[in-house]
């Protein structure tokens, strides 16, 4: 017999949905290679990635490592972005103060954040309310994508202000938009 | 053998192949043994050398040769296991091995104490690896390297000597002429 939980069908639905949007957001501005470390919330995403021939998709072990696979492929002429959550992001700021912003690479930063509604753990809390403060101390501009609707928009958009303004723009996700960690 | 004499050593073989350079004399020692336009000189983030060497090597075709150090490739070992996992055949690692860091005052460093990182490599899945304390080996093996699949990963024990006049590059030229070699002026800048 078949169940149907409402909830749960309800997010899985809305999963499907932004994940797609954003994979066809990376093809339209011809982002190819995708550097992440894993996270379960944007995993619907990278999974897709990495089985659509369109993208080379690469797991580092960190993620200031990530950073620094995607801007040599930025350097010789192929777009890239980097996923990550938000602990993770903290692991990236040498990389982008003393790579990216001098050298002026634009790599978009997709960045689940933890630490809001629904966080469980509270090691998460810090850094996922840090993240947007921090961009905007280094002087980098960041959307977050709370809903569906209108994300198509925002990710293209991004991406395009990422490339003409040749600085990293960070696209935050939260769990509005993707259903988020259940404990 | 000297830094300087072994990265004449790789520019006399890199044909119209990429060299990514590490932070201070490396970068240094390669805009003066040598400038070119397929040279990215970094001046910052230490350890993302050779990460920055992988992003390149799995989006083109020509050579990668990565000019990482030991302080460097000690602070992120973790892109060595993801060289392994990818394993791009145009990627060549070399490692100078001074032993120490160097710039913050000649502290040892774990090489110096027995941290090998030939091993570290070849047990994240690097088969064409190698140790070098010489200029006749580096360039025997660099011509290999250079001449066959890889991905390889040398480490070359060197000696410091005196550091050269800081390179007189802007981080963001590196970046257009490096992308302007592979685009075209035009797609290199955005158009």
């Amino acid at each position: 017999m078949l169940r149907v939980d409402s909830t749960s069908f309800g997010r899985k639905d809305i999963i499907v949905n932004w994940a797609e949007i954003l994979i066809q957001c990376l093809k339209e501005t011809d982002t190819s290679l995708i550097s992440f470390v894993p996270d379960i919330s944007i995993d619907q995403a990278t999974r897709r990635m990495e089985e659509d021939p369109f993208f080379h998709v690469v797991s580092a072990t960190r993620e200031e490592e990530a950073v620094g696979i995607a801007v040599g492929a930025y350097a010789v002429g192929r777009n890239s972005a980097v996923f990550m959550q938000s602990s993770g992001f903290g692991n990236t700021l040498n990389a982008i103060g003393s790579l990216c912003i001098p050298t002026r690479v634009p790599i978009p930063l997709f960045i689940n954040l933890r630490g809001e509604l629904g966080e469980f753990n509270i090691a998460q809390v810090a850094l996922g309310r840090g993240t947007r403060p921090i961009l905007d101390v280094l002087g980098l501009p960041h959307y977050t994508l709370t809903q569906v609707d209108g994300m198509e928009r925002i990710v293209t958009g991004a991406i395009k202000l990422c490339h003409s303004s040749r600085q990293p723009v960070a696209i935050c996700m939260n769990a509005l938009l993707h259903g988020g960690k259940l404990a | 053998m000297l830094r300087f004499e072994g990265t004449k050593i790789v520019l006399r073989h890199i044909g119209d192949g990429v060299i990514v350079s590490n932070l201070g004399p490396t970068t240094d020692e390669l805009w003066h043994a040598g400038h070119r336009h397929r040279n990215f000189y970094t001046y910052g983030a230490m350890g993302l050398c050779s990460s920055i060497a992988l992003g390149m090597a799995l989006s083109i075709k020509e050579k990668v040769v990565s000019l990482d150090g030991d302080g460097s490739m000690l602070m992120n070992m973790g892109t060595i296991a993801t060289i392994g996992r990818e394993k791009p055949r145009n990627l060549v690692v070399v490692v100078w091995d001074n032993e120490e860091w160097g710039q913050t005052g000649h502290q040892p460093s774990h090489t110096a104490m027995g941290t090998d990182l030939e091993q570290v490599a070849r047990a994240c899945g690097i088969q064409k690896t190698a140790t070098v304390s010489n200029e006749e080996d580096l360039d025997e093996t660099v011509q290999s390297a250079l001449s066959s699949d890889g991905p390889w990963f040398i480490v070359a024990k060197i000696q410091e000597a005196g550091y050269m006049p800081v390179a007189p590059i802007e981080p963001e030229v590196t970046l257009h002429r490096m992308r302007e070699s592979f685009l075209g002026p035009a797609k290199a800048a955005g158009h």
